[in-house]
């Protein structure tokens, strides 16, 4: 990658000119005199190259005397070498550490770190590849300052959330965007069946070069209308000219919960609810042996529950729930590919195939993938290339959190209930208390088929030293097709005989762009100007249809359904058109300038506000270049950089503007009901983003690393402001309010011991602030008024911020839950009610961690090394949603938790678990401080120990290593529910985090690998 | 070279301004307002369409019903569901942000304003079709304001002047949020007012035959319902003997028949249209158990219910024993008709009328009884009319209001108790300061 950029740029500076021509030739070799294939050699100056072959060995043309030749070769600092009067120039390239000299892939283009004016987060392959996970950002998990990334879930494939530089919208998007090679790739589910599924779960990040995460203004305007929430470049590996190298990587592992939770038994289940029954029977005045008292319906329950029978009165454990919703998950992955080429030509392939079982229960993922990229040199001036890859994964999904049928609502389930009938068939309701989600296991089918082709075709033409052309284009063709089946005595297929469903989404995009850049040196100074136009179209189908009424569960496509009952297409487009341009000075890598401008226009828009403008500026000053410090002997790296920017957010749907009616269907007829109420004036979403940075590097860098201040400020949201529902809408799409996102971050990164013995440790931390500054005049809440669940948008306080009653336990002399009044009316605040709508509603805590970071360490000694590597979030908390159900003091039959033996039973018991009272509301409101937890954790998100057997007396084994890998290994938290890194799946919206209900766990994986090298 | 670069720079723009063009992209599932009300066939599709949503679960769709019936349970059902939101209804423990009671607010207002857009552009309706259009969307508003003054007022009081709060009147079509759409509420008064005329002049327009659509006798069925709750005796008794006198209409002989069918039988003035393709019936979902489509069999009968019934009577054998409880087999198949108003109450209004008028009810009460398998009664008072009103009405969504109309009281809470009044919604009292909350929210 290295040596392409070097060559490009190369191509781009030098002036040509042949007189008489030299010929030099020599060999490149590393500090061991292993010989260094496909290492660069230029005259410096000019447009002449050249590559080593396998063995290292390269021949270049010279024109005068006093040229100077450069090397190069990722990983390995450059050398100048002047030819002198001989003809023959060998050189040994030594390891380079040194970060500043590393390229970073910038918004159509490249660059060297210590030029940068802006902030741009860099993951390589080496920090990703292998990683027992399914997608692409749980690979990254932890490695980027200021990249909060969280999977919703452990559901295998679950969707991630990735955040650069805290959540930057109400309504519209918050995902940066994500570019695969010059591809933009949307993040959006596309799966009808079950929870949402990460889309970029096929992407095979073992394919990855290197992911930059370009998070300032400077870095991140050139993407315009897209860039607000930041921009995500994932560039796949190329071929290097040398030698074929074959990799293969083999690993197999299981996977089980990070943790379970604690449910009353049987004997606790008994006896708890006969006492909830007790007490509401007291209440009621009911004699408990009444017919008509809730002692009777308890027994007439546990009688249900046992089966029909009185088992329950000798408080037998029968079923425990919580393990059935968990399996015993295994997994294996393996790749292969191979890369290599000649001077001319270029390749890299690669091939995977892997199997993840979830850790709930018929919960698995295939995934299977090809790549091939080819770079070709046609002639001195023109390069081409294409990146194709061809993938597919299959997932057998299972629901919603929010769904009967989903197995972590089994821990809802009586322990006293069995789990099959004497038959050996399931049971389910009335002997199941709900709906028993086993018997989906068993009688229903819900798979999701997912291929995606990803294609980019480049050109590069160099005019002269000065000017060149890139011109791109690339697709991504991408459907998804839900194939589901629930047989007749599932909940879904249980009234209909059978249910079936069959749903094809389908999503096309285009891309085309062209860069025309030009680059020019003289004396001291680096000016370079880009200028590029960009097309993006999205086209996103959907067709589905379903139908009941099957002969048997064995016949599984809707063939055999008697009644087709529904059936619909749909379509929508949308489009971007853009223009950009960029001017880059430099004087002497000293003073850095940096101006971008992007102008959009997209169709998301009406014609009024149809194209927006975003110019970016940033300036950088190398301290370190300056003569005092110069010779430092400590200080080897100072740069300060300022940059601001602005950047849009357009990831807001489609036809937001327009007054909309939608069709409906009543009576076997179409209608027309009114949707969308027209906001004409409706325009872009901005953010106005200021950054002040500092890149450091001490004892020849070998300590270094960056500090960040930004401020975000992102106005014009658009939001879907509530609006009277008397005018028979319910919202508004408008461009109100203010949101910002300001905070610190740093990274550092450590050679701590080189030699022998290697330890280094890289350390990132981002502290952010989110403040909603201003919605809609006089308002000063969004907040759907529900008691169920406590995110809120509120002025002043972080967006999802819980906002509620704040619990004040139980009262002592009666087992009554009461909460604190928070009077403002003047009288004491401190005063309890046990009548929650006395309780003013307060702020509660915040979904949002204040800090976020991640450490990693690795040791090296005689081929063996360790990484171990934190990652770990403070000062976030999470509302423990399902506990309502789950953790009620008996409010109704779902199986407690073990902490509901606390509750009150005898005035003067202290507690913070009221009184059982069966069907009757004691402090089983959501809204509530008692369902609010703290969500800080520290995680050993990944551990790996490996050994690099020596290959010598291998005949053609380049390299052999052997390696174990867990992630989430270990937790620290003190979060009373499964996981600390959890939100719902059933539920969208950017107010929506740090929810837990009935959420899966996340897994603990373990795997042993083996990679080959040829 | 020089030309190959200006033929690439032009080739660029080319695309570029070819590409502009693109951007020009309209929706294909949905239309733009103008075109909506811009032909008949267009503003007959948003008839259609507050059709649509009269029959969404928050409105005839199950809710209206059930809520009717768990507000007034009075001890004869149960609800046992794990959903809070009906629960909370159940126990008279109604908070504003109950989102069940929310949903009701919003998809009525929503009805309200398909039907005030149809209205607006009567103009561009066929002018033989522009009185039936006219009647179908008044009588769709009329059901609309009636249903939520009666749910979000405190009870109407016969004779009286009944200037207590109702819910916001509102007649024009929402075309953009200005000042004006921060309404206030009107009176109980007002709101019956615009009930009732809508529903008087729907009958004035409605053809006699409207198919599955609302036609006169449907109008003419609700505004006879309005009048006996407002205590108007003589003008109920006149709306529901015109209706009984139409002969469009006979009651079945089997009361059974009048539930789960496909189609609208003969004894129902309206019905909500449901089948597997669209519709749904909510009722199914609460009163039912899962082999049916229900949910958990969230409501069961009490024994206090069945109480009421004489053993011979046929009405009893709709009952069943499902999952362990007593469930009304009214509502027993996800998949089928709503009937909203049918004959026998028509039947039971004009008796207790007779009965409240003339002493004696027993003319129009007597088919009822009949249908039922009971002996005719030489004299039916008032509360044998009542009784019967409880038996044969029962689960259809008139519980709670026949206790209102009627001063009784429900689980020891008075009628006009504030805690059988639904809450103006958290989220709509949020958003527009010149709503007033109801007493005890």
């Amino acid at each position: 990658m290295k040596q392409l950029c070097t060559t490009i740029l190369l191509c781009l500076m030098v002036v040509a000119g042949a007189y008489a021509q030299r010929t030099i030739s020599g060999t490149v070799t590393d500090q061991s005199g292993e010989a260094l294939i496909g290492a660069t050699v230029a005259v410096k100056n000019t447009s002449v190259g050249a590559v080593t072959d396998v063995d290292g060995r390269y021949t270049i043309q010279v024109a005068k005397s006093d040229a100077i030749l450069m090397f190069s070769y990722t990983g390995y600092a450059t050398q100048e070498i002047a030819v002198g009067a001989g003809s023959v120039v060998d050189v040994t390239l030594v390891e380079n550490a040194n970060v500043m000299d590393e390229v970073v892939v910038i918004g159509y283009g490249k660059q060297i770190r210590s030029t940068l004016t802006g902030n741009i987060a860099k993951v390589n392959n080496e920090n990703i590849k292998g990683m027992p996970v399914v997608s692409v950002e749980q690979a990254m998990q932890g490695q980027a300052a200021g990249v909060n990334i969280e999977t919703v879930n452990g559901k295998v494939g679950a969707a991630a959330r990735v955040r650069v530089r805290g959540v930057g919208s109400i309504n519209a998007g918050t995902e940066p965007l994500f570019v695969v090679d010059g591809i933009p790739l949307s993040k959006d589910s596309r799966n009808t069946y079950g929870a949402g599924l990460n889309p970029l779960a096929d992407i095979n990040f073992n394919d990855i070069e290197s992911i930059e995460v370009l998070k300032d203004a400077s870095a991140k305007a050139i993407y315009g209308s897209r860039g607000s929430n930041g921009v995500v470049l994932i560039t796949t590996k190329s071929g290097k000219s040398g030698k074929s190298q074959i990799e293969l990587d083999l690993q197999y592992g299981f996977s089980q919960p990070t943790r379970k939770r604690e449910f009353l038994n049987a004997a606790e289940y008994v006896e708890l609810f006969t006492e909830a029954a007790n007490n509401s029977d007291d209440i009621d005045g009911y004699a408990y042996d009444d017919p008509d008292s809730w002692t009777t319906f308890v027994q007439g329950r546990f009688f249900r529950y046992s089966g029909r029978n009185d088992d329950w009165m000798s408080k037998i454990d029968k079923t425990n729930w919580q393990d059935e919703a968990f399996q015993d998950a295994s997994l294996y992955n393996a790749n292969l590919s191979f890369s290599g080429g000649s001077d001319k030509m270029r390749y890299y392939f690669s091939a995977n195939h892997g199997l993840n079982e979830g850790i709930l229960v018929a919960n698995h993922l295939t995934k299977d993938g090809a790549r091939l990229n080819l770079d070709f040199s046609a002639t001195d001036k023109l390069k081409m290339g294409v990146n194709l890859s061809v993938s597919r994964t299959n997932t057998r999904t299972v629901s919603d959190d929010n769904a009967f049928s989903t197995p972590m609502q089994l821990v809802a389930l009586a322990p006293i209930t069995p789990k099959r009938d004497e038959n050996g068939e399931l049971y389910d309701r009335p002997v199941t208390t709900y709906y028993n989600g086993l018997i989906d296991v068993e009688d229903a089918t819900r798979k999701v088929y997912s291929n995606r082709t990803l294609v980019n075709v480049y050109g590069d033409y160099s005019f002269t030293q000065h000017l060149a052309l890139r011109v791109e284009g690339a697709a991504n063709l991408y459907n998804v097709r839900d194939e589901a089946r629930f047989g007749v005595r599932t909940d879904a297929g249980n009234a209909s005989n059978g249910f079936g469903e069959s749903v094809f989404a389908g999503a096309t995009d285009y891309n085309t762009n062209a860069v025309l850049r030009w680059n020019k040196t003289f004396d001291k100074n680096d000016l370079g100007f880009d200028l590029g136009t960009e097309y993006f179209e999205s086209t996103n189908n959907r067709t589905s249809v379903f139908g009941e009424q099957f002969p048997t569960d064995e016949l599984k496509t809707l063939a055999s359904a008697a009644i087709i009952t529904g059936g619909t297409s749909t379509e929508e487009q949308y489009s971007f058109l853009s223009y950009f341009g960029r001017a880059r000075y430099n004087f002497d890598r000293k003073y850095l300038l940096n101006a971008s401008a992007r102008v959009d226009g997209s169709s998301r828009f009406g014609d009024n506000k149809r194209y927006a403008f975003f110019p970016a500026f940033s300036a950088g000053w190398v301290l370190s270049e300056e003569a005092v410090l110069q010779d430092n002997p400590t200080i080897s790296f100072l740069k300060l950089r300022a940059s601001w920017g602005q950047s849009g957010n357009a990831d807001i749907g489609n036809f937001r503007a327009l007054g909309l009616y939608a069709p409906g269907s009543y009576n076997g007829q179409s209608n027309y009901v009114p949707e969308q109420i027209a906001n004409p004036d409706l325009t872009w979403e901005k953010s106005t983003e200021v950054d002040f940075g500092l890149d450091w590097g001490l004892f020849d860098n070998r300590l270094n690393g960056e500090i960040d201040y930004y401020i975000k400020n992102t106005n014009d949201l658009l939001q879907q402001v509530p609006i009277p529902a008397t005018t028979g809408y319910k919202t508004q799409w408008r461009n109100i309010g203010e949101l910002e996102n300001r905070g610190w971050e740093f990274t550092v990164n450590s050679n701590n011991l080189v030699g022998e013995f290697k330890w280094t440790t890289s350390l990132n931390l981002a502290l952010n602030k989110n403040k909603v500054v201003a919605l809609a005049d006089g308002q000063d809440i969004i907040d759907d008024g529900g008691t169920r669940y406590a995110n809120v948008v509120k002025v002043g306080e972080p967006i999802g911020v819980f906002y509620g009653a704040e619990y004040a336990g139980v009262d002592p002399a009666n087992g009554d839950a009461i909460w604190y009044t928070n009077a403002t009316d003047g009288s004491d605040p401190r005063a309890t009610t046990n009548d929650f709508s006395e309780a003013n509603y307060v702020v509660l805590g915040s979904p949002l961690p204040d800090l976020i970071g991640g450490i990693s360490n690795s040791f090296s000694w005689k081929g063996v090394s360790l990484d171990i590597r934190f990652q770990g979030q403070y000062g976030n908390e999470i509302h423990r949603s399902g506990d309502v159900f789950m953790s009620c003091n008996a409010c109704w039959f779902d199986n407690q938790t073990r902490d509901q033996l606390d509750r009150w039973q005898n005035p003067g018991d202290v507690t913070n678990v009221p009184e059982a009272r069966l069907g009757y509301s004691n402090g089983d409101i959501g809204r509530s401080s008692r369902y609010i937890s703290d969500g800080s954790y520290l995680r050993l998100k990944n551990i790996t120990l490996a050994y690099d057997v020596p290959t010598k007396w291998m005949r053609g084994v380049r390299s052999l290593r052997v390696y174990a890998t867990a992630t989430n290994l270990l937790t620290f938290t003190n979060y009373e529910g499964w996981d600390p890194e959890v939100t719902t799946d059933f539920l969208a919206g950017n107010t929506v985090y740090g929810i837990d209900f009935y959420s899966a766990p996340q897994p603990k994986t373990i795997i042993g690998g083996i990679r080959i090298g040829f | 070279m020089k030309k190959l670069k200006y033929i690439l720079f032009a080739g660029i723009l080319l695309i570029a301004g070819a590409c502009d063009k693109k951007l020009d992209i309209e929706p294909l599932q949905s239309v733009s307002e103008t075109v909506a009300l811009d032909s008949d066939a267009n503003v007959k599709l948003v008839l259609q369409g507050a059709y649509d949503n009269l029959s969404k679960d928050g409105m005839y769709g199950g809710n209206l019903f059930r809520d009717a019936e768990l507000l007034g349970s009075d001890g004869e059902v149960r609800w046992v569901g794990t959903y809070s939101d009906p629960r909370d209804i159940f126990n008279h423990e109604m908070d504003a942000g109950n989102t069940d009671v929310e949903n009701t607010w919003s998809i009525a207002y929503q009805t309200i304003n398909s039907c005030n857009n149809v209205l607006s552009a009567l103009d561009v309706v066929n002018v033989e079709d522009r009185d039936r259009v006219e009647g179908e969307a008044k009588f769709i508003r009329g059901v609309c304001y009636f249903e939520l003054t009666r749910l979000f007022g405190k009870p109407y009081v016969a004779g009286g002047v009944n200037g207590q709060l109702g819910v916001p009147v509102i007649t024009t079509a929402t075309r953009g949020v200005t000042e004006a759409s921060y309404v206030s509420r009107n009176t109980v008064n007002e709101g019956y007012e615009q009930a009732l005329s809508d529903f008087l002049r729907a009958a004035a327009t409605l053809p006699e035959d409207n198919g599955v659509l609302a036609g006169k006798y449907a109008a003419m069925g609700m505004a006879a319902r309005m009048y006996l709750s407002m205590g108007k005796l003589e003008e109920a008794r006149e709306m529901a003997v015109a209706v009984i006198g139409s002969t469009q209409y006979s009651l079945l002989p089997n009361y059974e028949d009048l539930w789960n069918q496909d189609d609208d039988t003969d004894e129902a003035l309206f019905s909500i249209q449901v089948s597997p393709q669209d519709g749904v019936n909510e009722l199914v979902t609460f009163f039912s158990i899962p082999e049916f489509g229900g949910r958990d069999g969230d409501i069961e009968i009490q024994s206090s219910h069945l109480a009421l019934y004489d053993p011979a009577d046929t009405r009893l054998a709709l009952f069943y024993d499902g999952n362990g409880a007593m469930r009304t087999g009214k509502w027993k198949n996800q998949y089928k008709n709503i009937p909203i108003i049918r004959l026998a109450e028509m039947h039971l209004i004009a008796a207790e009328c007779d009965a409240r008028l003339d002493g004696n009810g027993a003319f129009q009460l007597n088919p009822v009884r009949e249908r039922a398998g009971l002996a005719p009664l030489n004299q039916a008072f008032v509360e044998d009319v009542i009784q019967e009103r409880r038996r044969e009405l029962a689960f259809e969504g008139h519980k709670i209001h026949d206790i209102k109309r009627l001063s009784g009281t429900v689980d020891g809470l008075s009628f006009d108790a504030p805690e059988l009044v639904f809450p103006i919604p958290a989220r709509e009292i949020e958003v527009n300061k010149n709503l007033q909350q109801n007493e005890g929210y």
